[in-house]
């Protein structure tokens, strides 16, 4: 049997492993090891007071903190019965079109683009195209400024709570951010047309599409957990449509729908199903790609993460705009004892929280589902399909191609540690 | 001279959370250093590439974080983040952005991070479990680290 084998996965959020054994052009197993998912933190969760809640989820992920803050917030209002103000809502929209920038330039130009360019690295970029990499990192800057204007400091930001926000941010600092923000709305737009010139990998697959759709916007947060197969759920009864169980080989929980079948989630699902409610540059830039929707080739996540970082600055020009801090940044809790479920679409794709808490305001429990787990079972099924075709590479490009692949998912796998690995290089010898 | 002191690492997660205590505990114990006007303190737990962002405008750095090698924990790494070699662009590397890879992106992206001193003080960890805070021998060091801070900024202001 032939072995392909990625003990740890490069240009991922944590660590991860690959496993794929070939058996006559077959590909006969596959799996991609997780070892550390965010369950551990709902463990870690329980007896909390559930305004402590949003601070801690925000660390599980460093590239996106903000979708956890969110889901979880969410998820507590909903437990309390709290509605949040208009402006409330519009700044945390705002919020997450921050995270989107800084995820989206992260992943297109420093986690994807070298697959595509036939770079192992991002340095090897820099190295051929120093402006290209001066560019993202611009780009990413701008989202970590919105982050630090609203929430305080820009990883994991602080001003979020239950109800609200702590505070109102100064407009100022947000307001001195819209040259930038017209700068990176040219930028982004440019990087769809660039996108475009890259050689994808064929690869074709008929998804189940899944994110959360609204009536009156693209969806990022609130709204009904919709399905390319028709399928429309309320997010309290998300978990009526979409299960999670324990496999052998991970740690972490892999989602299914409740008929069984695998499904996508993340930017080509965001578009698939919301695509038409784009603002007008990100529509416009989708037309002018010429791409057909819906789209099929998980590679292809790259185009569709470049229209919504179109989408993200588009949007945070208006909201930017039409700041206008007036009444209460949030509202004042009445504790009472009951159950909650939040979902909002992280960079990455739907990402589920629910939580119980008591008369006290403490949580008795919490389930937290990232959208990695629910992609976890398309990624190994989608590498199932890609294997006849990598069964007939030699060995370096076929771990490249498939290492490509779960790459192109953007999966966030772990709560990432931050340790150097320390190896000294002793330069006299 | 202008100096940036950067602690980093993820305070949920034991002994990565070394870093951020390092610093805290160095501001408390040595205020008049750290308050000075050249100085510049900063606690970030994810940076990944935004410590570009955080050495700007610096003229040097000294950034604090816990470290992974065969050496015993708690014990205290002073490096010139140039010497290091934990960044190859190979499957091996599995986060996407250190601080040794980061720096070495700057440098060769950014003129003003080309030749900007930097210090690495490193603290050997020996547990990175959620939620259970620093372990003995590394929380028994920290001391001795803000000693080692106190020491390394103070050689940077002097000159």
């Amino acid at each position: 049997m032939k072995t392909i084998e990625v003990p740890a996965l490069a240009r991922v959020e944590g660590e991860g492993g690959l496993y794929i054994g070939l058996e006559k052009g077959k590909a006969v197993e596959i799996r991609l090891d997780i070892y550390e998912p965010p369950r551990f933190f709902e463990g870690f969760l329980h007896g909390r007071f559930l305004q402590e809640v949003p601070d801690i989820t925000a660390r599980i992920c460093g590239i996106c903190p903000v979708a956890y803050q969110m889901s979880s917030a969410f998820a507590l209002e909903n437990a309390l019965g709290i509605k949040i103000a208009p402006q409330v809502r519009a700044l945390r929209r705002l919020m997450y079109d921050g995270e989107y920038i800084e995820s989206h330039a992260l992943h297109i130009y420093m986690l994807q683009a070298p697959d595509l360019l036939g770079k192992e690295s991002a340095f090897e970029v820099a190295a051929i195209a120093p402006d290209v990499v001066k560019n993202a990192l611009r780009l990413k800057k701008i989202g970590n400024e919105i982050l630090k204007a609203i929430g305080g400091r820009s990883v994991h930001p602080v001003n979020v709570c239950v109800g609200g926000f702590y505070q109102w941010p100064d407009a100022e600092p947000l307001k001195a951010l819209l040259q930038e923000l017209e700068w990176g709305l040219r930028v982004s737009i440019d990087s769809v047309k660039w996108a475009l010139t890259l050689p994808y990998p064929d690869l074709e697959i008929d998804y189940e599409s899944v994110a959360l759709h609204h009536p009156d916007e693209y969806g990022v947060i609130e709204g009904e957990v919709w399905s390319s197969k028709g399928r429309k759920l309320s997010i309290a009864d998300y978990e009526k449509g979409y299960i999670e169980e324990h496999v052998k080989h991970s740690n972490a929980l892999h989602g299914h729908t409740v008929d069984g079948n695998t499904y996508l989630v993340g930017p080509i699902a965001r578009l698939n199903l919301n695509h038409e409610q784009l603002l007008p540059n990100a529509l416009k830039a989708l037309k002018e790609s010429k791409l057909k929707l819906p789209l099929k080739n998980p590679y292809k996540s790259l185009i569709a993460r470049a229209v919504e970082l179109v989408q993200s600055f588009e949007e945070a020009i208006e909201l930017v705009k039409n700041y206008k801090p007036e009444g209460p940044a949030h509202v004042e809790l009445k504790l009472k004892a009951g159950e909650g479920a939040g979902a909002t679409e992280a960079p990455r794709g739907l990402l589920y929280h629910r939580y119980q808490i008591d008369d006290n305001g403490l949580v008795t429990f919490a389930k937290i589902t990232p959208p990695t787990a629910q992609n976890l079972p398309r990624i190994e099924a989608d590498l199932f399909q890609l294997a006849p075709k990598i069964v007939k590479m030699p060995e370096v490009e076929a771990t490249l191609t498939a290492e490509h692949l779960v790459r192109s998912y953007d999966p966030c796998i772990s709560c990432a540690t931050h340790f150097l690995k320390l190896k000294v290089e002793d330069k006299d010898k | 001279m202008k100096v940036a002191v950067i602690g980093i690492g993820q305070s949920l997660r034991g002994d990565d959370a070394a870093g951020l205590d390092a610093i805290r505990q160095w501001q408390e114990e040595h205020p008049e250093t750290a308050g000075r006007p050249e100085v510049r303190v900063e606690a970030s737990e994810l940076p990944g590439l935004a410590l570009l962002d955080l050495l700007q405008d610096a003229e040097a750095a000294i950034i604090v974080d816990a470290v992974k090698s065969s050496a015993m924990p708690g014990t205290i790494h002073r490096i010139n983040p140039d010497d290091l070699s934990a960044f190859t662009s190979d499957a091996q590397s599995a986060h996407g952005w250190g601080v040794t890879e980061t720096i070495q992106l700057g440098r060769k992206l950014y003129p003003t991070l080309k030749n900007l001193p930097i210090r690495l003080i490193g603290i050997e960890a020996e547990q990175f479990s959620m939620g259970s805070g620093l372990s003995q021998k590394v929380a028994q060091t920290i001391p001795a680290l803000c000693r080692t801070i106190e020491d390394e900024v103070q050689t940077f202001l002097g000159k």
